[in-house]
């Protein structure tokens, strides 16, 4: 007969959560389909291999599989011993990124690394370092903010803010002062405070866009400017700001509710939709699969986003509770933001959809922030 | 603590489920509600639409001489709207010395009339290939060089205004082609047969549906419809005797310029004229001319302001696009008297051999309490002595036919409207049913219309406030085809050929049949245009007298009117028989401000006893019929025995009807659709004579005299 043994001496793979990690292998193999519906043609017409795009996010898929396992075993209390240098390595890659980095679409966001067919984007791991560095902090102060200290959690998402601001990557910014957002409220700071400094960050944002007028520098491009605010009136210049708006909703609507099926949506095929294997691809899914695949895409997303939510809740550990918390904030930004984009409710930012988008360090990095809430919940029981 | 966590925590699921309901949402509206409309757009959004032009079917004569073809040319357009003020200047200086066409054209050329003025202009034609790269290397601004499709008229003037022409869409025609698939650059018929069978000549485009990338690269073709050629159209006409036609009619007008009116003294202006040429056996029209005339080819390359002025606006050649020979309205003068005679005799009023003593005018009888005009007098007062029904019909008295029109006038009963019942019997008042556009029906003048006329518009019929009523003077100006009367020319030939052929009134066949060029029925006939018979008419007792009567006007010893015209004639088995009008135009010539001259009308068919062809001529101020149409009408019926032994006829020699060989357009030769059709060793393109050579007249091959030996 087995004895039963203390909670704390079980194994911690027995209380794994292993259902997110198939939730997230199972959206990254759609995320493959749809990178080949939405490349294969046009690479197909240019003489190329029509697998190209397909072969390589293989690769990051089975490499974020690998850092998911590899997140997993590690307890993951020892991250919070590491967090500040893990802050620290990640802001020094991003300052670096201003000076050596490659340029792309405007943004100089990218390590190139020789010999490497791909490029490496540190602010994508920058979300996890002050995924994790955020958590810890609001431990360390178990979770009471007061003024003080709620200050320098500010100051901690300020800094990354304003270097990826110098790259400019608006989107990635948008990420961080979501997971700022999320981690902050739901920690022990006090809302009259939160309140209060929202409505400075809103006066700020304002401020940016109008600086022009105000009569100071022009602090955003006006590219920038004309793709955030295209949104609202979609029937300014179509062929100019709201050209990727128009064309990603008709790609939608086209699918109808069964989709036109793999491989034939006109849309994506004939790559009149920009983007559409990285920021773009969730239409890529809507015109192929149609209402039924996108119901089954957002359920998926809302399984894994529910199982990290009962994890948080079930996490004793206030470090693991804040770090799932900010895993939370960051995906559900993301998702929202994407899908919320394509179809034209939400502004046009570069952000990745988690797990779908063609990417490596965006794949590895969800795979890594799902390895760590697999982690937390493998040791829930613990301390 | 731990309470604010979970309640914040909550509330953090709450705004995620909110979130992912938002977006359900927005998925719903843009799938299912919004679907359709959102498919449509990706359908257009992908899906590019070329329209290809078809090749516009050919217009041929009875004998397959092409009268309007395509060519594929060497174009110059220039599209000014994209200039700035002053640059169009250097660009066609550059463009002048690229082509080696003076500055001064190329600009006249941009002012043309016939396209929309934002339009790409067309100034220069007719480049080869060397040309075209010489333009197109230099890429000047708003200038393009390239090959197309122009209508070409290769016999020129050659029945222009049979055959019609080619110009750009007018508005109304813009609404109603586009939806057809017209290009807007497309030319479409304006006149003639171009206008009538434009459907038949235009084929239908073809339409070629690609997938295009948001690059504009063509992925794949999703549908493609070859586009249809249009079909022939083959006329009744035969091109060398329209060209004699033509000639001889332009040769008469500008003869009796060189004569003096006896009534003005001036010479006669002579500004225009019509002959129509028919078969009286079946109605074909063998030649319709009509002066002033143009070249179609003017047209459809564009013109300028200056030469359409010139051309089409000249008040000396007034109304060059008219085909007078449909268009023209008339007064037929004493060719008329045909129709009076048979009214006479159909009412019994008159005894054809009973004897009537001309004195050169015929009064009403006082008996008749004659108000207003009571006096009629001949052409030139002149007394004719004793005739009878056939010799005031050859030497065409008036008073004699003044004298049957009052009778005419006083019967009582339905036989009062005798003329015009004749008239109508033999197609006078309405269209003749020609394939042509325009064709204006004329009138025969009775209570009713001199009514409606007076009271529409009394200033211009009646400025010294007659009476309304039908009096017997309008009668008696009706019998010599005055008043209110007017024909066309056609009319006159259709009712002159009725006469002839012993009452078949036809309506006139211009086109004798409508030939597909598209793959599926190459060569087959879309329309054949069989003999229309409008009505057979039987022709009162003593209508011999009639014929005899019109038999005699080219005889010298029977003083007929037109003996002089015909003096030499050799009438060896061609005889005329015919009747000459002078008749008395109202009006002014508004160039010329004085009065207008009498026109010259002449009607006649021939043989006289086997009668085959009727020819009517008309002239307008040209003089007397006799002097001016006659000798028209002669050299006419020259050309026409010349015709009969060139094409020998067919009642008399049975001919093939279809060629061996069917021409293939050189466009489509090659194409292995159309090799079926063209039977062993035909070579392409290569004209089988319709008719055959005068040795060979039954077309089988073997000469005649070696058949009558087997």
């Amino acid at each position: 007969m087995n004895l039963p043994l203390r909670k704390e001496l079980r194994s911690p793979l027995r209380y794994a959560d292993y259902s997110l990690g198939a939730a997230a292998i199972l959206l990254s193999a759609i995320g493959v389909g749809l990178n080949y519906s939405s490349t294969w043609r046009g690479l197909e017409f240019n003489g190329q291999d029509p697998l190209t795009y397909v072969k390589r996010q293989i690769i990051f898929v089975a490499l974020g599989i690998a850092v998911m396992i590899a997140a997993t075993f590690l307890d993951y209390r020892l991250y919070r011993d590491f967090a500040n240098q893990a802050y620290l390595l990640v802001m020094l890659a991003l300052v670096g990124v201003l000076f050596f980095g490659v340029e792309r679409n405007g943004a100089r966001a990218w390590y190139e690394l020789p010999g490497l067919t791909f490029q490496i984007q540190p602010a994508e791991f920058a979300k996890v370092a002050v995924v994790i560095a955020l958590a810890a902090f609001v431990a360390n102060h178990d979770g009471h903010l007061r003024l003080v200290t709620l200050s320098n959690a500010y100051l901690m998402l300020a800094v990354p803010l304003g270097l990826i601001y110098l790259q400019p990557d608006l989107g990635t910014m948008l990420v961080f002062v979501a997971i700022g957002m999320g981690v902050l409220l739901v920690s022990g700071a006090q809302l009259k405070h939160i309140f209060v400094t929202s409505l400075l960050g809103v006066i700020v944002v304002v401020g940016m866009f109008n600086s022009d007028n105000l009569g100071g520098p022009a602090l955003l491009r006006q590219t920038q400017e004309q793709r955030l605010t295209a949104f609202l009136d979609p029937g300014f210049d179509v062929q100019g700001a709201s050209y990727n708006i128009n064309q990603s909703q008709i790609a939608i609507g086209a699918g109808g509710i069964s989709g036109q099926g793999w491989l034939q949506g006109t849309q994506t095929n004939l790559n009149l939709v920009p983007e559409q294997e990285t920021d773009f691809i969730f239409t890529a899914l809507g015109e192929e699969f149609g209402f039924i695949g996108v119901s089954v895409l957002l359920l998926l997303y809302a399984y894994m986003l529910a199982r990290i939510w009962f994890i948080t809740r079930a996490s004793n550990d206030l470090f693991g509770t804040f770090a799932c918390v900010g895993a939370l904030s960051m995906f559900t930004f993301q998702i929202f933001q994407n899908v919320g984009m394509t179809m034209g409710i939400m502004p046009i930012t570069g952000i990745p959809l988690p797990f779908l988008s063609h990417g490596g360090s965006s794949t590895v990095v969800a795979f890594g922030l799902v390895g760590l809430v697999i982690n937390i919940s493998a040791r829930k029981h613990l301390t | 603590m731990n309470d604010q966590l979970n309640r914040r925590l909550a509330f953090l699921g709450v705004l995620i489920v909110g979130l992912f309901a938002a977006l359900f949402a927005r998925a719903w509206y843009l799938q299912v509600l919004n679907s359709e409309e959102l498919a449509d757009q990706a359908f257009s959004n992908h899906v590019e639409i070329v329209v290809t032009q078809p090749t516009r079917g050919r217009i041929l004569d009875r004998h397959g001489v092409v009268l309007a073809d395509n060519i594929r040319t060497g174009v110059v357009t220039v599209n000014q709207s994209r200039y700035a003020p002053g640059q169009v200047d250097y660009v066609l200086e550059e463009l002048s010395e690229l082509i080696d066409i003076p500055v001064e054209v190329l600009s006249s050329r941009l002012l043309d009339q016939q396209t929309h003025p934002l339009a790409a202009k067309v100034v220069a034609t007719g480049l080869d290939e060397y040309g075209l790269l010489r333009v197109s290397e230099q890429s000047l601004p708003g200038v393009e060089a390239k090959w197309a499709m122009s209508r070409v008229y290769p016999q020129n003037e050659i029945g222009a205004h049979v055959i019609g022409y080619v110009g750009a869409m007018s508005q109304g025609q813009e609404d109603r082609l586009l939806k057809k698939d017209y290009l807007p650059s497309e030319r479409v018929g304006k006149s003639g047969i171009e206008q009538i069978f434009e459907a038949d000549l235009h084929g239908y485009p073809g339409r070629t549906e690609l997938e295009v990338d948001s690059t504009g690269r063509v992925h794949r073709i999703v549908n493609q419809t070859n586009p249809k050629p249009g079909s022939d159209v083959y006329l009744t006409i035969d091109a060398d005797l329209q060209a004699a036609t033509e000639s001889y009619l332009r040769q008469g007008l500008i003869a009796a310029r060189k004569t003096v009116s006896e009534d003005s003294g001036f010479f006669y202006p002579s500004i225009g004229g019509a002959a129509v040429v028919m078969d009286l056996r079946n109605g074909d029209v063998l030649a319709m001319a009509s002066h002033p005339t143009y070249d179609p080819n003017w047209l459809v390359g564009g013109i300028t302001t200056l030469e359409y002025q010139s051309v089409f606006e000249n008040p000396y050649a007034p109304g060059a696009l008219n085909n007078r020979a449909v268009q023209g309205l008339y007064s037929p003068g004493s060719v008329f008297k045909l129709v009076t005679a048979l009214a006479g005799l159909e009412a019994r009023l008159i005894s054809p051999r009973a004897a009537y003593y001309d004195v050169g005018y015929f009064k009403i009888p006082d008996k008749y309490g004659c108000t207003g005009r009571c006096t009629f007098y001949n052409a030139d007062k002149a007394p004719l002595g004793v005739v009878d029904l056939s010799s005031a019909i050859t030497r065409s008295s008036d008073a004699y036919f003044y004298k049957v029109a009052h009778d005419l006038y006083w019967i009582r009963g339905e036989e009062q409207w005798a003329i015009q019942d004749m008239a109508q019997l033999l197609g006078f008042g309405n269209q003749t049913g020609i394939q042509l556009p325009f064709e204006k029906s004329g009138r025969v003048g009775d209570g009713q219309i001199k009514e409606a006329l007076f009271e529409a518009n009394p200033d211009a019929y009646n400025p010294y406030g007659e009476s309304v009523q039908w009096l017997p003077g309008d009668n008696i100006n009706t019998g010599i085809g005055q008043g209110f009367v007017s024909v066309t020319p056609i009319q006159l030939a259709n009712a002159y050929a009725a006469f002839a052929n012993g009452g078949t009134l036809f309506s006139p066949n211009i086109v004798e049949s409508v030939v597909s060029r598209t793959e599926a029925q190459f060569g087959s006939s879309v329309i054949d245009f069989e003999p229309r018979i409008q009505r057979l008419a039987e022709f009162p007792e003593g209508s011999g007298i009639v014929r005899e009567g019109l038999h005699g006007v080219s005889s010298k010893s029977r003083r007929g009117t037109a003996w002089r015209a015909f003096e030499g004639y050799d009438a060896a088995g061609y005889a005329i028989a015919g009747k000459t009008g002078t008749a008395q135009a109202e009006g002014r010539n508004p160039v010329l401000q004085r009065k207008k001259e009498d026109s010259a009308v002449f009607v006649a068919w021939a043989p006289r006893h086997d009668p085959r062809y009727v020819v009517a001529v008309v002239m307008e101020e040209a003089g007397f019929g006799g002097e001016a149409a006659a000798p028209v009408a002669r050299r006419i019926f020259e050309a026409l025995r010349a015709y009969e032994q060139r094409w020998p006829d067919p009642q008399v020699a049975f001919i093939a009807p279809r060629p061996e060989c069917p021409e293939i357009p050189e466009a489509l030769r090659g194409y292995e659709a159309f090799t079926s059709y063209v039977p062993e060793g035909c070579p392409w393109g290569i004209q089988v004579p319709r008719a055959n050579s005068p040795g060979d007249v039954d077309g089988d091959g073997i000469p005649d005299l070696e058949e009558r030996d087997q």
